[in-house]
Protein backbone atom coordinates (compact mmCIF):
# COMPACT_ATOMS: atom_id res chain seq x y z
CA UNK A 1 0.00 0.00 0.00
CA UNK A 2 1.31 3.46 -0.83
CA UNK A 3 1.76 5.91 2.03
CA UNK A 4 -1.09 7.98 0.64
CA UNK A 5 -3.44 4.98 0.49
CA UNK A 6 -2.50 4.10 4.05
CA UNK A 7 -3.35 7.60 5.22
CA UNK A 8 -6.68 7.66 3.40
CA UNK A 9 -7.54 4.05 4.33
CA UNK A 10 -8.09 3.20 0.67
CA UNK A 11 -9.60 -0.20 -0.01
CA UNK A 12 -9.18 0.25 -3.74
CA UNK A 13 -6.58 2.41 -5.37
CA UNK A 14 -6.33 2.84 -9.14
CA UNK A 15 -3.37 4.87 -10.35
CA UNK A 16 -2.85 6.02 -13.95
CA UNK A 17 -4.44 2.93 -15.45
CA UNK A 18 -4.60 2.83 -19.24
CA UNK A 19 -5.75 0.11 -21.59
CA UNK A 20 -5.84 -0.04 -25.37
CA UNK A 21 -7.58 -2.68 -27.49
CA UNK A 22 -5.48 -3.03 -30.66
CA UNK A 23 -5.33 0.67 -31.58
CA UNK A 24 -8.38 1.93 -29.70
CA UNK A 25 -7.68 3.45 -26.27
CA UNK A 26 -10.41 2.25 -23.90
CA UNK A 27 -9.07 3.58 -20.59
CA UNK A 28 -6.88 6.68 -20.44
CA UNK A 29 -4.86 7.25 -17.29
CA UNK A 30 -7.65 6.53 -14.80
CA UNK A 31 -7.09 7.57 -11.20
CA UNK A 32 -9.61 6.54 -8.58
CA UNK A 33 -9.18 5.94 -4.87
CA UNK A 34 -12.06 4.40 -2.91
CA UNK A 35 -11.87 4.23 0.90
CA UNK A 36 -13.22 1.28 2.88
CA UNK A 37 -16.96 1.46 3.53
CA UNK A 38 -17.78 3.53 0.46
CA UNK A 39 -19.93 2.72 -2.57
CA UNK A 40 -19.09 4.34 -5.89
CA UNK A 41 -21.40 4.37 -8.86
CA UNK A 42 -19.56 4.33 -12.17
CA UNK A 43 -21.64 5.84 -14.96
CA UNK A 44 -21.08 6.21 -18.65
CA UNK A 45 -22.68 5.43 -21.96
CA UNK A 46 -22.11 2.12 -23.75
CA UNK A 47 -18.47 1.84 -24.75
CA UNK A 48 -17.27 4.36 -22.19
CA UNK A 49 -14.97 1.73 -20.64
CA UNK A 50 -16.90 0.87 -17.45
CA UNK A 51 -16.84 -2.92 -17.84
CA UNK A 52 -13.25 -2.84 -19.06
CA UNK A 53 -12.22 -0.90 -15.96
CA UNK A 54 -13.92 -3.47 -13.70
CA UNK A 55 -12.26 -6.36 -15.58
CA UNK A 56 -8.86 -4.66 -15.27
CA UNK A 57 -9.40 -4.20 -11.52
CA UNK A 58 -10.44 -7.86 -11.24
CA UNK A 59 -7.23 -8.95 -12.96
CA UNK A 60 -9.12 -10.43 -15.91
CA UNK A 61 -7.50 -7.91 -18.25
CA UNK A 62 -3.93 -6.68 -18.01
CA UNK A 63 -3.61 -2.88 -18.08
CA UNK A 64 -1.05 -1.38 -20.45
CA UNK A 65 0.18 0.91 -17.70
CA UNK A 66 -0.66 2.02 -14.18
CA UNK A 67 -1.17 0.11 -10.96
CA UNK A 68 -4.07 -1.26 -8.94
CA UNK A 69 -3.95 -1.88 -5.21
CA UNK A 70 -6.67 -3.77 -3.36
CA UNK A 71 -6.59 -3.71 0.44
CA UNK A 72 -2.88 -2.96 0.28
CA UNK A 73 -2.02 -5.73 -2.16
CA UNK A 74 -0.67 -4.68 -5.52
CA UNK A 75 -2.57 -6.67 -8.14
CA UNK A 76 0.43 -7.47 -10.39
CA UNK A 77 2.82 -8.30 -7.56
CA UNK A 78 0.42 -10.27 -5.37
CA UNK A 79 -2.39 -11.41 -7.68
CA UNK A 80 -3.72 -14.21 -5.48
CA UNK A 81 -3.86 -12.11 -2.31
CA UNK A 82 -5.48 -9.24 -4.23
CA UNK A 83 -8.10 -11.48 -5.83
CA UNK A 84 -9.01 -12.93 -2.44
CA UNK A 85 -10.09 -9.40 -1.42
CA UNK A 86 -12.39 -9.11 -4.44
CA UNK A 87 -15.90 -10.25 -5.21
CA UNK A 88 -17.30 -9.72 -8.67
CA UNK A 89 -20.76 -9.65 -10.17
CA UNK A 90 -20.54 -9.50 -13.96
CA UNK A 91 -22.99 -9.78 -16.84
CA UNK A 92 -22.61 -13.55 -16.66
CA UNK A 93 -23.65 -15.56 -13.60
CA UNK A 94 -20.46 -17.69 -13.46
CA UNK A 95 -22.76 -20.58 -12.46
CA UNK A 96 -22.48 -24.12 -13.85
CA UNK A 97 -25.90 -25.09 -15.27
CA UNK A 98 -25.44 -28.77 -14.35
CA UNK A 99 -24.82 -28.01 -10.65
CA UNK A 100 -27.47 -27.03 -8.14
CA UNK A 101 -27.51 -23.65 -6.41
CA UNK A 102 -25.92 -25.16 -3.27
CA UNK A 103 -23.32 -27.07 -5.28
CA UNK A 104 -22.33 -23.94 -7.20
CA UNK A 105 -21.81 -22.11 -3.91
CA UNK A 106 -19.98 -25.07 -2.37
CA UNK A 107 -17.63 -25.17 -5.37
CA UNK A 108 -16.87 -21.45 -5.06
CA UNK A 109 -16.39 -21.86 -1.29
CA UNK A 110 -13.75 -24.54 -1.91
CA UNK A 111 -11.96 -22.37 -4.47
CA UNK A 112 -11.70 -19.60 -1.86
CA UNK A 113 -11.12 -22.01 1.03
CA UNK A 114 -13.98 -20.39 2.97
CA UNK A 115 -14.00 -21.44 6.63
CA UNK A 116 -17.25 -23.04 7.97
CA UNK A 117 -18.50 -23.50 4.44
CA UNK A 118 -21.91 -24.99 5.20
CA UNK A 119 -22.83 -22.20 7.64
CA UNK A 120 -21.68 -19.47 5.29
CA UNK A 121 -23.58 -20.97 2.35
CA UNK A 122 -26.70 -21.21 4.51
CA UNK A 123 -26.28 -17.56 5.53
CA UNK A 124 -26.07 -16.41 1.91
CA UNK A 125 -28.92 -18.62 0.70
CA UNK A 126 -31.08 -16.88 3.31
CA UNK A 127 -29.89 -13.33 2.62
CA UNK A 128 -30.30 -13.67 -1.15
CA UNK A 129 -33.66 -15.46 -0.89
CA UNK A 130 -32.42 -18.63 -2.54
CA UNK A 131 -33.17 -21.09 0.28
CA UNK A 132 -36.11 -22.72 -1.49
CA UNK A 133 -34.11 -23.04 -4.73
CA UNK A 134 -31.04 -24.64 -3.15
CA UNK A 135 -31.59 -28.02 -4.82
CA UNK A 136 -32.51 -26.57 -8.23
CA UNK A 137 -29.96 -26.78 -10.99
CA UNK A 138 -28.64 -23.38 -12.06
CA UNK A 139 -29.57 -24.23 -15.66
CA UNK A 140 -33.27 -23.95 -14.91
CA UNK A 141 -33.17 -20.72 -12.87
CA UNK A 142 -34.67 -17.47 -14.17
CA UNK A 143 -32.44 -14.47 -14.93
CA UNK A 144 -33.37 -12.86 -11.63
CA UNK A 145 -32.57 -15.96 -9.58
CA UNK A 146 -29.30 -16.44 -11.44
CA UNK A 147 -28.38 -12.87 -10.57
CA UNK A 148 -29.09 -13.59 -6.89
CA UNK A 149 -26.86 -16.67 -7.16
CA UNK A 150 -24.13 -14.51 -8.74
CA UNK A 151 -24.40 -12.07 -5.81
CA UNK A 152 -24.27 -14.89 -3.26
CA UNK A 153 -21.20 -16.31 -5.02
CA UNK A 154 -19.48 -12.91 -5.07
CA UNK A 155 -20.05 -12.34 -1.32
CA UNK A 156 -19.33 -15.91 -0.22
CA UNK A 157 -15.69 -15.37 0.81
CA UNK A 158 -16.43 -12.05 2.57
CA UNK A 159 -14.54 -9.85 0.10
CA UNK A 160 -13.44 -6.36 1.10
CA UNK A 161 -14.22 -4.93 -2.32
CA UNK A 162 -17.22 -5.79 -4.47
CA UNK A 163 -17.13 -5.04 -8.19
CA UNK A 164 -20.64 -5.06 -9.63
CA UNK A 165 -21.21 -4.70 -13.36
CA UNK A 166 -24.88 -3.81 -13.90
CA UNK A 167 -26.02 -5.75 -10.81
CA UNK A 168 -29.69 -4.80 -11.19
CA UNK A 169 -30.07 -6.06 -14.76
CA UNK A 170 -32.93 -8.52 -15.09
CA UNK A 171 -34.21 -8.03 -11.56
CA UNK A 172 -37.82 -7.14 -10.77
CA UNK A 173 -38.64 -4.35 -8.31
CA UNK A 174 -38.69 -6.67 -5.28
CA UNK A 175 -35.41 -8.33 -6.17
CA UNK A 176 -33.82 -4.94 -6.86
CA UNK A 177 -34.81 -3.80 -3.40
CA UNK A 178 -33.41 -7.03 -1.89
CA UNK A 179 -30.09 -6.47 -3.67
CA UNK A 180 -30.00 -2.86 -2.48
CA UNK A 181 -30.48 -4.06 1.08
CA UNK A 182 -27.63 -6.58 0.65
CA UNK A 183 -25.36 -3.88 -0.75
CA UNK A 184 -26.28 -1.44 2.05
CA UNK A 185 -25.46 -4.08 4.65
CA UNK A 186 -22.19 -4.87 2.89
CA UNK A 187 -21.13 -1.19 2.94
CA UNK A 188 -22.31 -0.74 6.55
CA UNK A 189 -20.06 -3.65 7.52
CA UNK A 190 -17.07 -1.82 6.03
CA UNK A 191 -17.18 -3.22 2.51
CA UNK A 192 -16.37 -1.20 -0.59
CA UNK A 193 -18.46 -1.27 -3.76
CA UNK A 194 -17.60 -0.10 -7.24
CA UNK A 195 -20.61 -0.63 -9.45
CA UNK A 196 -21.70 0.28 -12.92
CA UNK A 197 -25.34 0.83 -13.75
CA UNK A 198 -27.50 2.20 -16.51
CA UNK A 199 -30.14 3.05 -13.92
CA UNK A 200 -28.56 6.29 -12.72
CA UNK A 201 -31.34 7.10 -10.28
CA UNK A 202 -30.81 3.75 -8.57
CA UNK A 203 -27.05 4.17 -8.72
CA UNK A 204 -27.22 7.55 -7.04
CA UNK A 205 -29.53 6.12 -4.36
CA UNK A 206 -27.16 3.24 -3.60
CA UNK A 207 -23.86 5.10 -3.63
CA UNK A 208 -22.29 8.00 -1.81
CA UNK A 209 -20.08 8.79 -4.75
CA UNK A 210 -20.58 8.97 -8.50
CA UNK A 211 -17.92 8.83 -11.19
CA UNK A 212 -18.52 9.36 -14.88
CA UNK A 213 -16.40 7.74 -17.59
CA UNK A 214 -16.42 9.21 -21.06
CA UNK A 215 -14.49 7.46 -23.83
CA UNK A 216 -12.04 6.09 -21.29
CA UNK A 217 -11.54 9.33 -19.38
CA UNK A 218 -12.84 9.92 -15.86
CA UNK A 219 -14.61 13.27 -16.34
CA UNK A 220 -16.43 13.50 -12.99
CA UNK A 221 -15.81 12.11 -9.53
CA UNK A 222 -18.03 13.66 -6.85
CA UNK A 223 -19.94 12.79 -3.70
CA UNK A 224 -23.62 12.27 -4.45
CA UNK A 225 -24.78 14.65 -1.68
CA UNK A 226 -22.96 17.43 -3.53
CA UNK A 227 -24.72 16.58 -6.77
CA UNK A 228 -28.10 17.96 -7.71
CA UNK A 229 -29.45 14.53 -8.66
CA UNK A 230 -32.17 15.75 -11.01
CA UNK A 231 -29.87 18.13 -12.83
CA UNK A 232 -27.15 15.49 -13.02
CA UNK A 233 -29.61 13.02 -14.52
CA UNK A 234 -30.95 15.56 -17.03
CA UNK A 235 -27.45 16.61 -18.09
CA UNK A 236 -26.33 13.03 -18.31
CA UNK A 237 -29.32 11.95 -20.39
CA UNK A 238 -28.96 14.82 -22.84
CA UNK A 239 -25.24 14.04 -23.13
CA UNK A 240 -25.95 10.33 -23.71
CA UNK A 241 -28.51 11.21 -26.39
CA UNK A 242 -26.08 13.53 -28.14
CA UNK A 243 -23.48 10.73 -28.23
CA UNK A 244 -25.85 8.03 -29.56
CA UNK B 1 -3.53 -25.26 -4.12
CA UNK B 2 -4.71 -28.85 -3.45
CA UNK B 3 -8.15 -27.75 -2.25
CA UNK B 4 -8.68 -25.68 -5.42
CA UNK B 5 -7.32 -28.44 -7.65
CA UNK B 6 -9.57 -31.03 -5.99
CA UNK B 7 -12.58 -28.71 -6.21
CA UNK B 8 -12.15 -28.13 -9.96
CA UNK B 9 -11.44 -31.82 -10.64
CA UNK B 10 -14.52 -33.03 -8.73
CA UNK B 11 -16.66 -30.31 -10.30
CA UNK B 12 -15.56 -31.35 -13.81
CA UNK B 13 -16.36 -35.00 -13.13
CA UNK B 14 -19.76 -34.22 -11.56
CA UNK B 15 -20.63 -31.90 -14.48
CA UNK B 16 -19.67 -34.63 -16.99
CA UNK B 17 -21.62 -37.31 -15.11
CA UNK B 18 -24.70 -35.06 -15.13
CA UNK B 19 -24.37 -33.67 -18.66
CA UNK B 20 -23.17 -36.99 -20.18
CA UNK B 21 -21.92 -35.06 -23.18
CA UNK B 22 -18.32 -36.07 -23.66
CA UNK B 23 -17.78 -39.69 -22.63
CA UNK B 24 -20.61 -41.26 -24.67
CA UNK B 25 -19.50 -39.29 -27.76
CA UNK B 26 -15.89 -40.36 -27.19
CA UNK B 27 -16.88 -44.02 -26.91
CA UNK B 28 -19.08 -43.91 -30.03
CA UNK B 29 -16.31 -42.17 -32.02
CA UNK B 30 -13.72 -44.67 -30.74
CA UNK B 31 -15.89 -47.66 -31.62
CA UNK B 32 -16.53 -46.20 -35.05
CA UNK B 33 -12.80 -45.79 -35.71
CA UNK B 34 -12.08 -49.35 -34.54
CA UNK B 35 -14.96 -50.71 -36.62
CA UNK B 36 -13.84 -48.90 -39.80
CA UNK B 37 -10.22 -49.98 -39.45
CA UNK B 38 -11.31 -53.52 -38.65
CA UNK B 39 -13.42 -53.62 -41.82
CA UNK B 40 -10.61 -52.08 -43.87
CA UNK B 41 -8.13 -54.67 -42.62
CA UNK B 42 -10.45 -57.67 -43.03
CA UNK B 43 -7.95 -59.56 -45.14
CA UNK B 44 -5.07 -58.83 -42.77
CA UNK B 45 -6.89 -59.44 -39.50
CA UNK B 46 -5.61 -62.93 -38.98
CA UNK B 47 -2.18 -62.30 -40.45
CA UNK B 48 0.86 -60.20 -39.74
CA UNK B 49 -0.98 -56.92 -40.52
CA UNK B 50 -3.39 -57.23 -37.58
CA UNK B 51 -1.01 -55.83 -34.91
CA UNK B 52 -0.18 -52.89 -37.17
CA UNK B 53 -3.85 -52.10 -37.75
CA UNK B 54 -4.64 -52.69 -34.06
CA UNK B 55 -1.95 -50.24 -32.92
CA UNK B 56 -3.10 -47.70 -35.49
CA UNK B 57 -6.74 -48.12 -34.41
CA UNK B 58 -5.83 -47.55 -30.76
CA UNK B 59 -3.79 -44.39 -31.27
CA UNK B 60 -6.19 -42.89 -33.83
CA UNK B 61 -9.11 -43.54 -31.47
CA UNK B 62 -7.23 -42.03 -28.49
CA UNK B 63 -6.13 -39.00 -30.47
CA UNK B 64 -9.49 -38.03 -31.90
CA UNK B 65 -11.60 -38.93 -28.88
CA UNK B 66 -9.07 -37.18 -26.65
CA UNK B 67 -9.30 -34.04 -28.76
CA UNK B 68 -13.07 -34.16 -28.48
CA UNK B 69 -12.93 -34.34 -24.68
CA UNK B 70 -10.32 -31.59 -24.39
CA UNK B 71 -12.20 -29.27 -26.71
CA UNK B 72 -15.26 -29.66 -24.46
CA UNK B 73 -13.36 -29.16 -21.21
CA UNK B 74 -12.89 -25.40 -21.74
CA UNK B 75 -15.95 -24.87 -23.93
CA UNK B 76 -17.96 -25.80 -20.81
CA UNK B 77 -16.16 -23.07 -18.86
CA UNK B 78 -17.08 -20.47 -21.46
CA UNK B 79 -20.81 -20.73 -20.76
CA UNK B 80 -22.09 -18.25 -18.16
CA UNK B 81 -18.60 -16.76 -17.84
CA UNK B 82 -17.47 -19.66 -15.63
CA UNK B 83 -13.88 -19.23 -16.82
CA UNK B 84 -13.90 -15.74 -15.31
CA UNK B 85 -15.11 -17.33 -12.08
CA UNK B 86 -12.06 -19.63 -12.08
CA UNK B 87 -9.64 -16.84 -12.97
CA UNK B 88 -11.04 -14.61 -10.22
CA UNK B 89 -10.36 -17.25 -7.57
CA UNK B 90 -7.16 -16.92 -5.52
CA UNK B 91 -5.48 -19.76 -7.36
CA UNK B 92 -2.50 -19.62 -9.64
CA UNK B 93 -3.42 -20.44 -13.23
CA UNK B 94 -1.16 -23.50 -13.12
CA UNK B 95 -3.53 -25.09 -10.60
CA UNK B 96 -6.46 -24.61 -12.98
CA UNK B 97 -4.39 -26.25 -15.74
CA UNK B 98 -3.43 -29.22 -13.56
CA UNK B 99 -7.04 -29.79 -12.47
CA UNK B 100 -8.26 -29.68 -16.08
CA UNK B 101 -5.40 -31.96 -17.16
CA UNK B 102 -6.29 -34.52 -14.49
CA UNK B 103 -9.97 -34.43 -15.48
CA UNK B 104 -9.01 -35.05 -19.12
CA UNK B 105 -6.64 -37.88 -18.15
CA UNK B 106 -9.42 -39.55 -16.13
CA UNK B 107 -11.89 -39.27 -19.03
CA UNK B 108 -9.37 -40.69 -21.50
CA UNK B 109 -8.48 -43.51 -19.08
CA UNK B 110 -12.14 -44.52 -18.82
CA UNK B 111 -12.32 -44.39 -22.61
CA UNK B 112 -9.18 -46.55 -22.89
CA UNK B 113 -10.70 -49.10 -20.53
CA UNK B 114 -13.57 -49.52 -22.99
CA UNK B 115 -11.68 -49.34 -26.28
CA UNK B 116 -8.53 -51.40 -25.53
CA UNK B 117 -10.39 -54.71 -24.93
CA UNK B 118 -12.48 -53.95 -28.01
CA UNK B 119 -9.38 -53.54 -30.20
CA UNK B 120 -7.70 -56.62 -28.73
CA UNK B 121 -10.78 -58.70 -29.55
CA UNK B 122 -11.47 -57.13 -32.95
CA UNK B 123 -7.92 -57.67 -34.21
CA UNK B 124 -7.27 -60.94 -32.32
CA UNK B 125 -4.19 -59.47 -30.62
CA UNK B 126 -2.01 -61.02 -27.95
CA UNK B 127 -0.25 -58.68 -25.56
CA UNK B 128 3.36 -59.26 -24.49
CA UNK B 129 3.31 -57.72 -20.99
CA UNK B 130 0.10 -56.16 -19.67
CA UNK B 131 1.94 -53.93 -17.23
CA UNK B 132 4.03 -52.48 -20.03
CA UNK B 133 0.90 -51.96 -22.13
CA UNK B 134 -0.73 -50.02 -19.26
CA UNK B 135 2.42 -47.89 -18.88
CA UNK B 136 2.59 -47.08 -22.62
CA UNK B 137 -1.12 -46.20 -22.72
CA UNK B 138 -0.77 -43.99 -19.65
CA UNK B 139 2.21 -42.15 -21.15
CA UNK B 140 0.30 -41.67 -24.41
CA UNK B 141 -2.72 -40.47 -22.45
CA UNK B 142 -0.58 -37.91 -20.55
CA UNK B 143 1.03 -36.64 -23.76
CA UNK B 144 -2.28 -36.23 -25.61
CA UNK B 145 -3.97 -34.64 -22.59
CA UNK B 146 -1.16 -32.23 -21.66
CA UNK B 147 -0.94 -30.69 -25.13
CA UNK B 148 -4.68 -30.89 -25.79
CA UNK B 149 -5.63 -29.23 -22.49
CA UNK B 150 -3.38 -26.23 -23.16
CA UNK B 151 -4.58 -25.75 -26.71
CA UNK B 152 -8.24 -26.28 -25.90
CA UNK B 153 -7.92 -23.26 -23.59
CA UNK B 154 -6.09 -21.29 -26.30
CA UNK B 155 -8.61 -21.94 -29.05
CA UNK B 156 -11.50 -20.71 -26.94
CA UNK B 157 -10.30 -17.23 -27.93
CA UNK B 158 -10.40 -18.01 -31.65
CA UNK B 159 -13.30 -18.62 -34.02
CA UNK B 160 -11.91 -21.73 -35.65
CA UNK B 161 -11.95 -23.57 -32.31
CA UNK B 162 -12.03 -27.35 -32.83
CA UNK B 163 -10.44 -27.26 -36.27
CA UNK B 164 -7.49 -25.23 -35.05
CA UNK B 165 -7.12 -27.41 -31.96
CA UNK B 166 -6.91 -30.57 -34.07
CA UNK B 167 -4.34 -29.11 -36.45
CA UNK B 168 -2.01 -27.74 -33.78
CA UNK B 169 -2.30 -30.68 -31.40
CA UNK B 170 -1.80 -33.30 -34.11
CA UNK B 171 1.34 -31.56 -35.35
CA UNK B 172 2.73 -31.21 -31.84
CA UNK B 173 1.98 -34.83 -30.97
CA UNK B 174 3.83 -36.25 -33.98
CA UNK B 175 7.16 -36.65 -32.12
CA UNK B 176 5.39 -38.76 -29.49
CA UNK B 177 3.31 -40.86 -31.87
CA UNK B 178 6.34 -42.50 -33.52
CA UNK B 179 7.77 -44.04 -30.29
CA UNK B 180 4.20 -44.67 -29.07
CA UNK B 181 3.40 -46.70 -32.20
CA UNK B 182 6.75 -48.50 -31.93
CA UNK B 183 6.02 -49.48 -28.32
CA UNK B 184 2.56 -50.84 -29.13
CA UNK B 185 3.89 -52.81 -32.09
CA UNK B 186 6.48 -54.41 -29.80
CA UNK B 187 3.80 -55.23 -27.23
CA UNK B 188 1.54 -56.73 -29.93
CA UNK B 189 4.42 -58.87 -31.18
CA UNK B 190 4.79 -57.16 -34.58
CA UNK B 191 8.28 -55.81 -33.92
CA UNK B 192 11.25 -57.16 -31.93
CA UNK B 193 12.32 -55.32 -28.78
CA UNK B 194 15.24 -53.80 -30.69
CA UNK B 195 15.19 -52.61 -34.32
CA UNK B 196 18.35 -51.91 -36.28
CA UNK B 197 18.54 -50.33 -39.74
CA UNK B 198 16.98 -47.24 -41.23
CA UNK B 199 13.55 -45.61 -41.00
CA UNK B 200 11.61 -43.98 -38.20
CA UNK B 201 11.30 -47.13 -36.09
CA UNK B 202 15.02 -47.82 -36.34
CA UNK B 203 15.51 -44.24 -35.18
CA UNK B 204 13.57 -45.14 -32.01
CA UNK B 205 15.76 -48.23 -31.63
CA UNK B 206 14.25 -50.20 -28.76
CA UNK B 207 11.20 -50.51 -26.52
CA UNK B 208 13.09 -48.90 -23.63
CA UNK B 209 14.10 -45.98 -25.85
CA UNK B 210 10.50 -45.58 -27.05
CA UNK B 211 9.27 -45.37 -23.46
CA UNK B 212 12.08 -42.93 -22.64
CA UNK B 213 11.10 -40.72 -25.60
CA UNK B 214 7.47 -40.73 -24.44
CA UNK B 215 8.50 -39.92 -20.87
CA UNK B 216 10.65 -37.01 -22.06
CA UNK B 217 7.86 -35.72 -24.31
CA UNK B 218 5.34 -35.88 -21.45
CA UNK B 219 7.68 -34.19 -19.00
CA UNK B 220 8.59 -31.36 -21.40
CA UNK B 221 5.06 -30.69 -22.61
CA UNK B 222 3.36 -31.02 -19.23
CA UNK B 223 5.77 -28.58 -17.58
CA UNK B 224 5.75 -26.19 -20.56
CA UNK B 225 1.94 -26.24 -20.76
CA UNK B 226 1.65 -25.69 -17.01
CA UNK B 227 3.95 -22.66 -17.26
CA UNK B 228 2.32 -21.27 -20.41
CA UNK B 229 -1.28 -21.68 -19.29
CA UNK B 230 -1.41 -18.29 -17.56
CA UNK B 231 -0.27 -16.52 -20.72
CA UNK B 232 -2.78 -18.44 -22.84
CA UNK B 233 -5.85 -17.67 -20.74
CA UNK B 234 -5.02 -14.04 -20.13
CA UNK B 235 -6.97 -11.80 -22.50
Amino acid sequence: MTAQDELTGAALSIRAVSKTFVTKPVLRSIDLVVPAGEAVCLCGINGAGKSTLLRVIAGLLRPDSGSITIQGYELRREPEKSRRQLGMISHASMAYPELTVSENLAFAARLYDVPRRAERIEELLTSTGLTSYRHDRAGILSRGLLQRLAIARALLHRPAVLLADEPFTGLDAGATEDVRVIFDRFVRDGGTILMTTHDLRLGLQCCRRAAVLDRGVLILDARTEKIDAQRFLDDYLSYARSMS
Amino acid sequence: MWLGLRAILIKDIVVELRARQVLPTMVVLGMLIVFILRMASESASAGAGAPVMGAAALWIAFLFSGLLAQERSFAAEQQNGCMDGLLLAPLDTGTIYLAKLLANIILLTIFEAVVVPLVLMAFHLRVVGWGRLAAVLLLGNLGISSVGTLFSAAVQLTRTRGALLSIVVLVLLMPMMIPASFALLVLFGALPERVIGSGSFAFVGSFQAAVAYMLAFDAIFTVASWLLFGVVVEE
